[in-house]
């Protein structure tokens, strides 16, 4: 069992990803597809873990080391545990020289973890949600194509692979989004996403040019090997070393969907769920972070980088969670969920604690996985429904979802001892640490405020969803699709069938918002234990509570299959046990981070301050335990038990709720601001395109043929007429070279 | 055997070639029988034969006289195809006016 | 010099004018006359150019009155071909310049192409042609009746034939041509003279012989025929034996220096040989063509 097994990671689900394009071909092969994707992702999982297993055999007396040089400069011991596994050379030209080699080192393990564990799980599950859908191989392809493009970014050894699996996963989240290609929608979110992130993606291709040049190599190991150097004879930065970490930070900003460049993940909810589960929440919006860690110690030398990551890391939690107060579609409400915890993992990692980041990167890929994959759930009973104002009281239809997605929502809202509550609260006591050290810094502190009051917020909508969808009286209002998407099978019911009862205070058909096609062959119930209460629960959204339910006939919200349910299961035994098994295990992540090129320049040394006769992280662990309590409480108390609460409050701040929903209308600036002016400019350039250009291009295809009209007359068709012809040009030139020769 | 003829003599064969080549344009552009124009082409070639070999004379070098050898060849192919082509196009419309083909009339 | 070029050319072309087949009736007999003045004129008018050798070194005059009467037959000859309103009597005045043409190569010392003119275009292409003819126009003439108001009424050839198509537009152009072509080719008196290319002259026999004919049958023809000791005592003192023929120069110079040349010529050949076999076999599909078959058919 040897660490070299890594080298056949990425190629087992890009050998999956050719099957499963061949399954396209064939209808009956279909079903294939599912079981090869998940078998070559899971045996990439299985690789990973030997590859850990060698390493823990190996690794500690400092196994391997073709590049011990570069690392072993500062400490061998603690850093020198990098593997690299050469495939080949990509390319070598001059002085550089790109391999398709592997770097591996803890770093890489946990990431790999992340990867192929997450990735097997949300496989299984997708198996049994796109069941039906037309294009099923082409979503497993589509996912092994991920999973190889992402276990290629964090396994690459020098900067040019890794931009590779960057902007591979870049693809596979275009192509991912805009999977139901017939929704206008969901190709403009494809669209979007993909444009947002080559804005972010041109600083990081720049700032990986400015290190070759600077550095003179991309190889990974050798830069953090070289800036530990200098960092060691203390010298100061230059300007290269600042602008380099800044142009780098641009990159994961629009991968991990920060300020400003975090507008295209809301949106690329439009993708299927098991997507948004793997990309979208556990994997590759990540990939920023790790990004920043891998490379924690050129952050850490341009003395300003790190604080603007944590800044920005914060301020996006904060902003985020903000916006999914007012949010009614559950996946949007996760998206910016997601959005503002990459920003925890952005402060923590901002904060020179790596390890934190990952932690919490690492417990957050299971509880957002499982959360999106319960969201998914029930969609897929509700035939597409996402909106909060037209599901209530799930629980007695659902139960295991509902459970389920309580341990997600417990997780992500930080309630005491589950996995969320430990990486958070991690992440939280290093930057309350640095803000009240000796050395501390008053920024550090309004950071882990702000962390604070996020954790607050986030508790609070957590719970909003979950109480809204899962508690009070039952009742829902089926969406407009139908499972997966399934246009080969599209739904038929006989008008015949048609009955409308009307057994309530209601009259048939009030508001609501299924489509006109629809109205014809839905019946309209109004249950016996349903509430009358005012129409309107929130400002922006006059359909309010959901007191008339449609629902299909042949179709009732239902439970999830076994196999279905099977890897939500291990998710949630994830999100609940990581945390415990961490803080009072073996201290697994942060061992396994400290010993990668993670390691910050500098041991953090600070004696821990004592704030009210605790140790300051156990004090941070009360205190955002009590926050997190509060914030549940009172999002039960508005959302479950008190719903015209919520209202009341609501219609008190009409404008604050209203920019909240419609997002800070950042969207619509957006649009005004840098849309708009470009798309103007592209029909100014149209118009010139059109008229100039083309005008000119007519004009010069228009002339000869003029000509060729007006000479097309002089032809007789005389074979004779051409001769003559010909003898006379003849007889021409020879005068002309008789005249010129004297 | 060593000595050249003077330039004048040679251009007295010239002429001769000349007129000939002069001739067979003549010929091809007023005579309308397809027939009768390709041996104006031939008696073209005549002019030039006379030429090239008339300059071999001149120049004492035998590569005139091969050259002659490849326009016999070519010749011999043209008259092949074109002997062909004109049986063709008398099978058409039954006669050899060369004015009865006008496709390319503008 | 050049302008009596010119005056010829101008004369020879309206000598020519006057020769050519028109609606109406031509002085045929006065170009004629007039034509054959004109080049006696031009060579007379040349011949004071002409060193005392008349040009031709070792050889004298009587090789250069061949050439003025080989010259006047294959002009003379020319001038029917264009000018016969009979395609079959066209092609036989060819067979006349393909003879005076040849009687020119002799004079030139190319008796291989002499005799390969005589052979190859008086034998074989011209008899092509001559067959062709015949072929189209066997049943009579084809094309139409004929013209009874023109002045070949009791010429029965083809409307095609009799008459000239932009006699004067053709001729001009010709002459013209041909003034350019002579002004070229004959030096003026101010003007240096063209000169052999010293560099291309050929190899002397004896080097030929020694360096490359190292095998050369004649030598051994000549030991042969030792028996008939008189003929041979003969030729080796003449030195006939000595000399290397025009047709083993020529064969040296193909195969020697145009190797490729040679080797596409025979695919030429080759390709056209397929070609006229293919053209002559195959219908061309045009709207024509099948409506010509249908009615064949028809009639059928």
């Amino acid at each position: 069992m040897s660490i070299d097994l890594v080298q056949y990671i990425p190629w087992l689900p890009a050998g999956g990803a050719v099957l499963c394009g061949l399954c396209c071909l064939k209808p009956a092969l279909r079903k294939l597809a599912a079981v090869i994707c998940i078998g070559s992702i899971f045996a990439a999982f299985v690789l990973s873990v030997m590859a850990y297993m060698a390493m823990q055999a190996g690794g500690a007396a400092g196994a391997v080391t073709q590049d011990a040089a570069g690392l072993a400069t500062s400490d061998a011991a603690a850093h020198g545990t990098g593997h690299i596994v050469t495939l080949w050379t990509w390319m070598s030209v001059g002085s550089l020289d790109v391999g398709m080699s592997y770097l591996v080192d803890p770093l890489t393990i946990v990431m790999l973890f992340v990867v192929t564990g997450v990735g097997t799980l949300v496989a299984i599950y997708a198996a049994g949600y796109m069941s039906g859908d037309r294009g099923y191989a082409r979503f497993f392809a589509y996912v092994c194509i991920f999973i190889f493009a992402m276990t290629t970014l964090v396994l690459a050894d020098n900067l040019v692979l890794l931009y590779l699996g960057w902007e591979g996963v870049g693809l596979c989240s275009y192509l991912l989004i805009g999977y139901y290609y017939q929704k206008p929608s969901a190709v403009a979110a494809a669209k979007k996403a993909f444009i947002v992130n080559r804005i972010g993606d041109l600083g990081f291709a720049l700032g990986i040019f400015l290190t070759l040049t600077h550095w003179g190599t991309l190889s990974l190991a050798d830069v953090v090997g070289q800036v530990r150097d200098v960092a060691a004879t203390g010298a100061a930065p230059t300007a290269l070393d600042i602008w380099i970490p800044f142009l780098l930070m641009l990159g994961a900003f629009g991968k991990s969907a920060q300020i400003p460049l975090y507008v295209w993940l809301p949106d690329a909810m439009e993708g299927p769920t098991p997507v948004s589960a793997l990309i979208h929440a556990a994997t590759m919006v990540t990939a920023g972070v790790y990004m920043i860690a891998r490379l924690l110690p050129i952050f850490d030398y341009a003395q300003y980088a790190l604080p603007v990551v944590a800044i920005v890391g914060t301020l996006t939690a904060i902003f985020a969670a903000t916006i999914a107060l007012c949010q009614y579609d559950i996946k949007r409400i996760y998206a910016y969920s997601t959005i503002s915890q990459l920003g925890y993992m952005f402060l923590g990692v901002g904060v020179v604690s790596a390890a934190s980041g990952v932690f919490h990167l690492f417990t957050h890929a299971f509880f957002k996985a499982l959360l999106f994959l319960t969201a998914g759930s029930v969609m897929h009973a509700l035939a597409g429904q996402l909106d909060l104002r037209k599901m209530s009281g799930l629980w007695r239809k659902m139960p295991v979802t509902a459970g389920l997605m309580l341990i997600g929502c417990l997780a992500l809202a930080g309630f005491p001892f589950t996995a969320g509550f430990y990486s958070k609260d991690v992440i939280l006591g290093a930057a309350m640490a640095k803000g009240m050290g000796e050395h501390g810094s008053w920024l550090y502190f309004a950071l882990a405020v702000l962390g604070l009051i996020t954790a607050f917020l986030t508790a609070f909508y957590t719970f909003r969803l979950w109480f809204r969808v899962f508690m009070g009286p039952l009742a829902y209002e089926m969406g407009d699709e139908h499972h997966g998407q399934d246009d080969a099978h599209p739904p038929v019911t006989p008008p015949s069938q048609t009955t409308v009862h009307t057994t309530g205070p209601t009259p048939p058909h009030t508001p609501l918002n299924t489509p006109p096609t629809h109205h014809q062959h839905t019946v309209t119930h109004t249950l016996a234990h349903s509430q009358p209460e005012p129409p309107s629960e929130s400002p922006p959204a006059e359909a309010g509570t959901p007191h008339a339910i449609t629902v299909e006939h042949h179709h009732e919200p239902h439970e999830m299959s076994f196999l279905m349910n099977a890897p939500l299961v291990i998710l949630a035994l994830g999100a609940i046990l990581l945390g415990v098994w961490e803080h009072y295990g073996p201290h697994f992540i942060e061992h396994m981070v400290e010993t990668s090129t993670a390691t910050p320049l500098v041991e953090a040394h600070d004696a821990h301050p004592m704030v009210a006769g605790l140790a300051l992280h156990t004090f941070m662990m009360i205190l955002s335990g009590a926050i997190s309590l509060a914030g549940i409480g009172l999002a039960a108390y508005f959302h479950w038990f008190n719903r015209p609460a919520a209202d009341r409050v609501a219609r008190s701040f009409p404008g604050l709720v209203r920019t909240l929903a419609n997002k800070y209308y950042i969207d619509e600036f957006n649009d005004a601001v840098i849309v708009r002016p470009l798309r103007m400019l592209g029909s100014v350039f149209f118009i010139i395109d059109r008229m100039v250009i083309d005008g000119l291009v007519t004009l010069v295809g228009a002339a000869p043929r003029a000509l060729g009209m007006s000479f097309g007359r002089s032809q007789q068709g005389v074979l004779q007429g051409y001769g003559l012809g010909m003898a006379a040009g003849a007889t021409v030139v020879a005068l002309l070279v008789a005249w010129a020769t004297w | 055997m060593d000595a050249p003829i003077s330039n004048i003599a040679l251009a007295h064969f010239l002429l001769t070639g000349a007129v000939l080549f002069c001739l067979g344009i003549v010929g091809f552009l007023t005579r309308r029988n397809l027939i009768i124009m390709f041996l104006c082409t031939e008696m073209m070639f005549q002019g030039v034969v006379i030429s090239l070999v008339a300059f071999s004379r001149f120049h004492l070098n035998v590569t005139g006289q091969t050259f002659v050898i490849f326009v016999l060849t070519i010749a011999a192919a043209e008259a092949a195809l074109a002997l062909g082509l004109v049986v063709l196009l008398f099978r058409h419309k039954r006669t050899l006016d060369a004015h009865a083909w006008t496709a390319l009339r503008g | 010099m050049n302008y009596a070029l010119y005056i010829a050319s101008a004369l020879g072309a309206v000598a020519l004018l006057m020769m050519m087949p028109r609606h109406r009736p031509t002085p045929r007999a006065l170009g004629g006359l007039l034509g054959a003045m004109v080049l006696g004129g031009l060579w007379l008018f040349l011949a004071r150019f002409l060193p005392d050798d008349w040009g031709l070194p070792g050889q004298g005059g009587a090789v250069m009155a061949y050439y003025y009467i080989f010259s006047a037959i294959a002009i003379i000859a020319a001038v029917r071909v264009i000018t016969h309103t009979r395609p079959v009597y066209a092609a036989l005045w060819f067979v006349m310049v393909v003879l005076a043409t040849s009687g020119l190569f002799l004079l030139l010392w190319a008796q291989f192409m002499a005799l390969a003119m005589v052979i190859i275009y008086g034998g074989a292409i011209l008899v092509t042609y001559v067959f062709v003819i015949m072929l189209a126009t066997q049943s009579g003439y084809a094309a139409g009746p004929a013209l009874s108001t023109t002045a070949g009424a009791t010429d029965d050839s083809a409307d095609y034939d009799r008459v000239a198509w932009e006699p004067v537009a053709a001729i001009a152009t010709g002459f013209v041509l041909l003034a350019v072509l002579l002004t070229v080719a004959f030096p003026l008196p101010g003007r240096p003279g063209l000169e052999p290319n010293a560099e291309a002259a050929m190899v002397s026999d004896t080097d030929l012989r020694a360096n490359v004919l190292t095998n050369r049958p004649s030598d051994r023809l000549a030991l042969q025929v030792e028996d008939g000791a008189g003929l041979a005592a003969i030729e080796a003192a003449e030195g006939r034996g000595e000399q290397v023929s025009n047709i083993e120069r020529v064969g040296l110079d193909l195969f020697e220096s145009h190797p490729l040349g040679l080797e596409l010529a025979g695919v030429i050949l080759l390709v056209s040989l397929v070609g006229a076999v293919v053209i002559s076999r195959q219908r061309v599909d045009d709207g024509e063509a099948r409506e010509a078959g249908d009615a064949a058919e028809g009639r059928g």
